[in-house]
This record gives C-alpha cells, structure tokens and sequence, in this order.
C-alpha cells in the first residue's frame, strides 16, 4: 500500500505521510495536529498548517532547511477515529507546510521522528516543495521512490548516516526534468 | 504548494469532467502502447495519479486502462519509472475490482514488492495477503537469481504481519526465522563493494573494501549490526539492518506461545514464560528449535547494541540512532525476558549497568522510560529491588525535562500503560502527581486528552484536596515552568559583582521588578518552590500563593499559558465526576468551602475565571444533590457568602446556583436539622440581598445584574416561605412590589423590555402561588419519593409548568377546562 496520500486541506495543504501501518486501505486523514480528546471543545495543537502561513511565497533557502529546530510532537488517535486501531501521529511543521506520519502502538517513536525529519528534507528537496508553481503535485513519482527507499511498504529502518547516503547513491539518477 | 498555482492544479484534477478524463485516459494507453513510453508517458501518468489521488471519492477509471496498467507493470520493456507510477494509481484506486494481478509465479523481487502493495491495499476479500504471504516466504525460501535482491521483499513481509499475523504457517515462521538469524548474526564484517562504473579506466581489483567500523570510528569489534558503518553495504548487511527493523514485530507475533498480534496486550505473554528445557548457551544454540535460536540471537544482537551505544558517535545522526537503538534493544529485551523467562538474570545485570550510566545523561532520557518498564516486569522474578530507578524516574526526569514534548508524551504513555501502580497511595508514582502535572502544563494541547484518561487513577480521598487547588493553579504552573526555565538560560553569575536585578533579588524590602527577579527572591522563592514541588504535599493555607498568583498574571497571554487555561475546565469536571463517586460527607463538605474560598483566588484572565466559574457553579449543585445536609452544616459559611453582594456581581453563576441550591434543598426532608430557625436566618439574608439590588434609590444609577439573579431570588425566596408560612406576608409584599420596580424608568433604562416582562410575571405566579400556602408547600418541598419521578426530576420544566398551572386556576381562565 502507498504510504503516500497527496492531500489538501482546508487551511493549507499539507502533505500527509501515512507509513508503517496498514490493517485496511484508508487514505490517512488530513492530518492538522488536532488533538483529539472527550468530545469537548478541545484546545488546537500550535499546527504548523495555516497558523504559519504569510501572504509572501517563502523565499527558496539557499542551504538546506535545517529541520532539528523545526516544531514537532507526537499526539494518540483513538481507535475509530479516523483508524480502526489505536495510532500515534508524529509531525513535523517546516515553515506552513505539516508532515505527519503515522505509527501502530508498538512502533519505535524516536525512529519515527528521525525518519520523518529525514523524509521531511528530501521531500522539500525532491518535490521542490517550497518552490513558487505547483511543480510538487506532479512529481509523485519522485515522491514514492523517496519513500519506497526511506520507509518501504511503511516500514522504519534503523538507517545511519553512512547507510542512508548508501541508498541515495544506489539510486538510479533520474533525468530531472 | 502555497501557491496560487498549485491550488488551481488541485481544483482542476479535482474538477475534471469525465468526458475530458476519458480522452486523457485514452491518450495515456496510447502512449503506452506505442513503442515510445518516455517522458511524455511519465508526465501523463504523473497528472493521471494526481486526478484519482485528489478527488475524496475514487474515480473510476476505464476497466480496459486498467487492465493496461496491470500489464504495463508486469512487464520488463518498461523503464521502472512508469512501472512505479502505474503501481501508485493501481493503489490509489484501491479496492479496484478490476484487478487481474496475482502474485503467484513471480520470480522478480522488484516486481513482487510493487504487486504486493498492491493486493495488500485490496482489503483482504479475496484473501489477497495470505497469497502474498506465501509468495513471498517461497521466493525467500529458494535461490536468489543473479541481480535480484531479497531487500525488496522481506518490508512486504513485516506489513503482511501487520495485517494479518495468521497468514504465516508455522512452517514458514521456521523458515524465517533461520533466516533471521543469518541476517542478524552472520553478516558480513567486511564493507561493501562498490557498484563498478563499468569505464574503460574502471579497475575491479583498485580498492579492497576494509572492515567495517563501530559510530566512533574504531574498527568493528564483532559482529555486523545497524550501528555498524560503512561506505557501502552488503546484500546480507541490508538484510541485516531490516531483520533489525522489523525483529520487534516478529517477535511480539511468533516469538510467545501461540500467535499474538504484535498490537496485543504485551502483558499476555507473561503466562508463556516458561523456563526453557533447552539449554541456551551458545555453544549448543545450533540445537534449538527456530523460535528459540532466534530468541538467542536476538539476545545477543541486543546487547552488543547496548554497548555499542556507549561509544560517542562522530556523526549528530549516528548519535541520533544510538538512542533509537538502545530504546529498542531494552524493548526487545523485556519481549524475550517475557516470552523466557530463563533471560531475565543475564539481561538484569547488564540493564542495572546501563541505567547507573545513562540516568545522569539527560540525552538518554527517553531510553529510561522501557528500562523502568523492565525493571516493573520482571524484577519481582529476579527478587531483585528497583525503587531507585522509580524514584529517579518520577521526581527527577519530569522537573528536568518537561519541555520536550516527545519525552513528555512518552511517559504519560508509560503511566497510563502501568496505571495499577498508582492504585497505592503511599508508592512513589502516586506521590509525584505535582511532577506529572508539569508536562500536561507545559504541553496541553497534546497531552490533554492523555491526562483525562490518567486523572482518575491519580485521584483518592487522599489526593483530591490537593489536585483540586493544583488544576485551578495550572496556568500558574505553566507559567512558573516559563520562568523557571529562562532562569536556567541564563547564564550563571559571570563576576563577583551583582547586577542590579541580582541584588534586588536578594533584598527582601525591595520588590521584584520582573517575574525573573521574583524567582529569587525571598519573598517568592518559597512560592515558587511549592508550585515548582516534584512530590505531594498537602498545603493548609491555600491563600499563601495569592501574591504569586499576581504576579504571574503579567504572563497571562503568553500562548502557552493560554492553552493551558482552556485545559482546565475539562479536567474540572472530570474532577468532579470521579471524586462524587468515592467522596464522602466531610469531603464533599469540604470541597464546597473550597469553591466558595478559591473563588476569589483564581488566576486573572477573565476567560478563565468565566470558564472555571460555569464548571464550578454546576458542579456545586452536584454536590448539593449528594449531600444535601452540607447546607445546613455549612450555613455560617454560605450566609456570609451570600450577604456579599461583590459576589453577584464578580460570580454570578456561582451565586444564582448557590441560592438555587437553597431553595431547592433547604428543607427538613433532606435533614431533619433544618429548623424554622435556619430557615428564617436564610430566608433574611436573601431577602436583605435581593432588597439591595432592588431597591430604587433617587438619582443613583441601577447596576445591571442579570434578571436570573433577580428571578432566582425570588423563586427561593418563595421557596423558604413555603416552608416557614410565617414568612409569606413577606414575601407577598415584596413581591408585589415588583411591579413598581419594573416600571420605575431607572429600570426600563437598564433591562429590555422582555426581561422586565420575565421578572414581572414571575413575581405574579408566585404571589399567586402563595395565595395558596398548602399548594405551595407541595409543588416547592415535594415529599423526597414523589420527588424522584422524572416529572419532578426535571427542575427546568416541572416548576414553570407548575407555576402556570395555579396562575390560571387563579385567575379562572376561560377554556381551561375541557368541556
């Protein structure tokens, strides 16, 4: 199953990283960094979607976006809603744009968190996400090789360094159009 | 993506007629068809993935397209690219009923991964993961043709675990299993080969590859292991790193007794500890059955992790992986101590070795949560005492690292997956509820609704005191937490000399500028150690913090602060539901003091205090409603809170519940105390109230309280003299002068013409009402049975109702009666 869902949201598009989990298809909800809770008007988490969003299109960063400083968080969804089972959700928020993925109960979070800060900066690379134009819908392509070596068929790695450069170098170079 | 443009792109995938999709779809297969599947074929298959990705509801795409795709993808004169894209659509689809796909026979691993995820994505009607299953375990099980790759495949594997644990035989679990331990134990020691660039100056023979190396740069030690480096891998060394990934999966589904999901309760495999009959030293470990051999070698992966994480990685991201792989070592490690119990000695030594070097490293912190739970499981077994470890945990970790908000979630994690351990009042986890409360303080948003799943373990007649006064002060605390931290952002005192802000810290006559200052000084420093305090401790006199209270209103705003006000009045509640289930009288007696005293003590920002106010005033009724006595055991305190009438005007759903609570349950069937004496003392303070409010003095302007007030005091006041009958002249006369109080023009002024009209005939029913004293009696002080009929139960109803009724009888209304 594609752990991928391109989806857009009410406030601001986010792109939704559904991994690591698959009891049934269902596309991954538009993850806003929503707490869920009792029912009662629960307070919104700080979400990086549509709360960070400036009227000026950000300028391009000429280095790569660090991430360690990028806000972040875990929060729990209950089972049935919108998953069948009980998932924790990691996200990430660089500049207005949110990343999450979503994790099954027994899944290692620190992992998760690693693998989604490094998912989050290829894709801004690979996707040219914070580019002007709407280049980054139609590269879906470059979007599930990215995740079919970063987290194949949803699954975490424990990758180092050296071994995720290994793996971007197997890569078969992809004329860049 | 915030761009204009690319919410046109999203709008017109989305918006795209069928008509025109179809001629796009035909011209795709043409495409693809021809002989030319270049980057036009790319970029068509890019848009057509972004149409069906965009829309909620899937479209349906033309059977014979997609029957084309599925060829498309099995077929090897497509270059991978489009193969990719073909497979993503086909998942975007799912579940597609046009599905021709199978696995059966596939011999590429590349091409079995992208079928795989597809059929996994199928929904399982037609047993799709159980083929998948066996095609990939036979594929596993035989040769490895030239240029394949089992690394494709064995993901496949984990994610059909996920979905269905059953798929599996034991046959094909065994099979696995070895194979696991080759991958995990038997990989090579030597780096990777690199791909030879196939030039003409490309030498084969030019570089031998050397060992592989350990984070810090040494050689490797042992055996090959995710923590192991090199500049390029091996088939068997990637294999090695994904058995790793997916070794916790595996083993929380095979490795017990009997099949388990890996999302299953952990706490059922207790029952399967059961000490091996085979030897598990290493030397015969070729001996054992599948399960257990990878059982060892799990084992021994495990703690060569651990102690290849006490080497200081050159690189932040290998640090990064250290602290994910020693968390997981320790959890596979418990799984296998649970699953063998034969483990737990070895395993205990060299854990206690790790926690004494990892608890001073607030670095490692979140790898102390799955060692404490460890130590829970199984340090009973081993008779070994851990409440160092416990101790540490609870009052050191949350004081020091409230902040991060994954360490934070982690642990009220750990607490709600161990919360029979706050069952007993005098252990160490229920004591430090101050510490626990910090991390809800700090990260409301994410924690709250963790917190409400956890507050009723932490409350017992013991703790309810005091958690009622730490939630009413928790943006006091969040914002304690703020200031506590700059403190320690700043740097130490550089010079012997003070600063002027250092020194005015110091001087107790001189008041703190700054909340910062404030901090230090010795005014407020004992303040903010209580607020700041790690264990329970009741405080007697809850007034002491008033001044602190002040003066962290100044960060009243700060976003976070803000947050955790809004958290509160759930938590109130909740509060409230779980302690009228075990509070007794003197409890209940004492939390209604409490209100009525915190009332006026509560943090400054008026959405708050409203907040807090509304879930207060319902609440109290609640408590009314169980012990309906406290008003009479109370009755010094109430009057004097009801003689104020500052009180109406800064609490005024707290006032108008109190007196309805009056009216309602001040009377000798709830207790026999109630004497006419009581009722009477109620009765003049009510009435000297409600004349305050009322009374229309020259030239003075009329403060506007709300015509609730107004009407509930007359309700109650009609009430009391329903009870005590000497009482009703009173009433009646005061009554009737409401109409002159409604028509006066100081009052038209003030209220609307509905609310004058409201009060008025209220005060008409009544007095009609009292016109007819035993009617009265009965509607107002029902016998308590008659009282529990859902008629009566309905206060929002029964009584207007009632009120209608004798009005019209009063007044002999026409067609009234029937006939």
């Amino acid at each position: 199953m594609s752990p991928l869902c391109l989806l857009h949201d009410v406030g601001a598009p986010s792109l939704g990283v559904g991994g690591s989990w698959c009891k049934h298809w269902a596309p991954p909800s538009p993850v806003q960094g929503r707490a869920e809770g009792s029912g009662r008007n629960m307070p919104r988490l700080p979400a990086a979607a549509g709360r960070a969003a400036s009227p000026a299109p950000p300028q391009l960063p000429d280095e790569p976006v660090s991430l360690q400083a990028a806000p972040g968080g875990l929060f729990r969804l209950r089972p049935g809603d919108p998953f069948s089972g009980p998932a924790t959700v990691v996200w990430l928020a660089v500049l207005a744009l949110g990343f999450a993925l979503v994790c099954e109960p027994h899944e290692n979070l620190l992992l998760a968190e690693s693998t989604l800060r490094r998912l989050a900066r290829r894709l801004l690379g690979a996707l040219r996400l914070l580019g002007p134009g709407a280049e980054a819908l139609l590269r879906a392509g470059h979007a599930e090789a990215l995740l079919d070596r970063l987290l194949p068929h949803g699954q975490l790695l424990f990758l180092g360094e050296a071994a995720a450069q290994a793996l971007e170098r197997e890569a078969p170079a992809k004329a860049l159009r | 993506m915030f761009t204009a443009a690319a919410e046109g792109l999203l709008k017109q995938a989305r918006e795209i007629p069928e008509e025109e999709l179809g001629r796009f779809v035909s011209h795709v297969a043409a495409l693809l068809q021809g002989r030319d599947a270049g980057a036009e074929a790319v970029d068509c298959l890019q848009r057509l993935h972004l149409v069906v990705a965009a829309t909620k509801y899937p479209r349906t795409l033309d059977g014979k397209f997609v029957e084309l795709l599925q060829t498309v993808l099995c077929s090897p004169k497509y270059p991978e690219q489009v193969q990719v894209l073909c497979a993503a659509i086909l998942r975007e689809m799912s579940p597609c009923n046009e599905l021709i796909l199978s696995c059966d026979d596939v011999q590429d691993t590349k091409l079995l991964s992208l079928i795989s995820s597809i059929l996994l994505a199928q929904g399982d009607k037609k047993a799709e993961v159980s083929a998948v299953a066996q095609r990939v375990v036979k594929v596993l099980e035989g040769r490895l043709p030239e240029g394949q790759s089992f690394r494709h495949i064995l993901p496949v594997l984990s994610n059909v675990i996920s979905i269905s644990p059953v798929s599996l035989a034991e046959e094909q679990i065994n099979v696995v299993s070895k194979k696991m331990v080759d991958w995990l134990r038997y990989a090579s020691t030597q780096q990777g080969v690199p791909q030879p660039s196939g030039g003409f100056f490309s030498n084969p023979r030019a570089r031998q590859p050397g060992p592989v190396t350990e984070v810090d740069g040494a050689i490797a030690t042992d055996f090959f292991t995710v923590l192991s480096l090199a500049q390029h891998y091996t088939e068997d060394q990637w294999l090695n790193m994904q058995a790793f990934s997916m070794l916790r999966k595996w083993l929380l589904c095979y490795g017990g007794e009997g099949l388990s999901t890996p999302n299953s309760d952990d706490r059922s495999e207790m029952d399967g500890s059961v000490i091996s009959m085979v030897s598990t030293t290493s030397t015969s470990s070729h001996l054992l059955p599948p399960k257990e051999r990878l059982r060892e070698k799990a084992f021994e992966y495990c703690q060569r992790l651990i102690e290849q994480s006490n080497r200081r990685a050159l690189k932040k991201a290998d640090g990064e992986l250290q602290k994910a792989c020693l968390i997981e070592a320790v959890t596979i490690l418990d799984i296998i101590c649970k699953q063998d119990s034969s483990y737990v000695y070895r395993t205990l030594s060299s854990l206690k070795i790790l926690h004494s070097r990892i608890s001073g490293d607030v670095a490692f912190a979140r790898a102390l949560l799955p060692l404490a739970q460890f130590f829970l499981n199984h340090s009973e077994t081993a008779a070994v005492d851990s409440d160092a470890v416990y101790k540490h945990l609870f009052t050191e970790i949350p004081a020091q690292l409230f902040h991060n908000p994954s360490l934070a979630f982690e642990f009220i994690q750990f607490c709600k997956d161990n919360s029979q351990l706050f069952t007993d009042t005098s252990s160490i986890f229920r004591q430090s509820f101050p510490n626990l409360f910090k991390f809800l303080a700090w990260n409301s948003p994410s924690l709250i609704s963790e917190f409400v799943d956890l507050l009723p373990f932490l409350l017992d007649a013991g703790t309810a005191i005091e958690i009622f006064h730490l939630l009413l002060d928790l943006p006091c605390l969040t914002a304690a937490l703020d200031i506590q931290l700059s403190t320690s952002c700043m740097p130490s005192a550089r010079s012997t000399s003070l600063s002027a802000s250092e020194k005015a810290a110091c001087d107790p006559a001189v008041k703190p500028a700054t909340c910062l200052e404030a901090f230090r000084h010795p005014l407020y420093k004992s303040m903010f150690q209580y607020l700041l305090r790690v264990e329970a401790a009741p405080e007697d006199s809850p007034e002491r913090l008033i001044p602190l209270r002040q003066l962290l209103g100044s960060l009243a705003s700060s976003p976070r602060v803000v947050q955790c006000a809004e958290t509160v009045p759930v938590l109130l509640e909740l509060f409230f539901s779980v302690v009228a289930e075990f509070a007794d009288k003197p409890l209940i007696n004492q939390l209604v003091l409490l209100v009525l005293q915190r009332s006026d003590q509560l943090y400054e920002t008026s959405a708050f205090k409203d907040d807090v106010y509304r879930v207060l005033s319902s609440q109290l009724l609640t408590l009314c409603k169980l012990h309906p006595a406290l008003l009479v055991e109370l009755s010094k305190e109430l009057l004097e809170f009801l003689a104020s009438v500052n009180n109406i005007r800064n609490k005024e759903a707290l006032f108008t519940h109190m007196v309805w609570a009056i009216g309602e349950y001040m009377s000798v069937s709830y207790d026999k105390r109630c004497t006419v004496e009581q009722i009477n003392r109620f009765f003049e303070a009510l009435e000297a109230t409600l004349f305050e409010i009322t009374q229309l003095r020259p030239l003075a302007s009329i403060p506007n309280y709300a015509p609730r007030v107004i009407t509930v005091l007359m309700t109650t006041l009609t009430k009391l003299a329903s009870r005590s009958q000497d009482l009703i002249p009173r009433v009646s006369l005061f009554l009737s002068k409401m109409r002159m109080f409604v028509q006066s023009p100081a009052v038209t002024s003030v209220y609307c013409e509905e609310d004058r009209e409201e009060i008025l005939n209220r005060a008409t029913e009544l007095m009609n009402l009292l016109k007819m004293p035993s009617v009265a009696q009965f509607v107002f002080t029902p016998p308590v049975d008659v009282a529990t009929t859902a008629f009566q139960r309905d206060a929002n109803e029964s009584l207007p109702f009632a009120l209608r009724i004798v009005s019209r009888l009063l007044e002999g209304g026409a067609g009234f009666m029937p006939g």
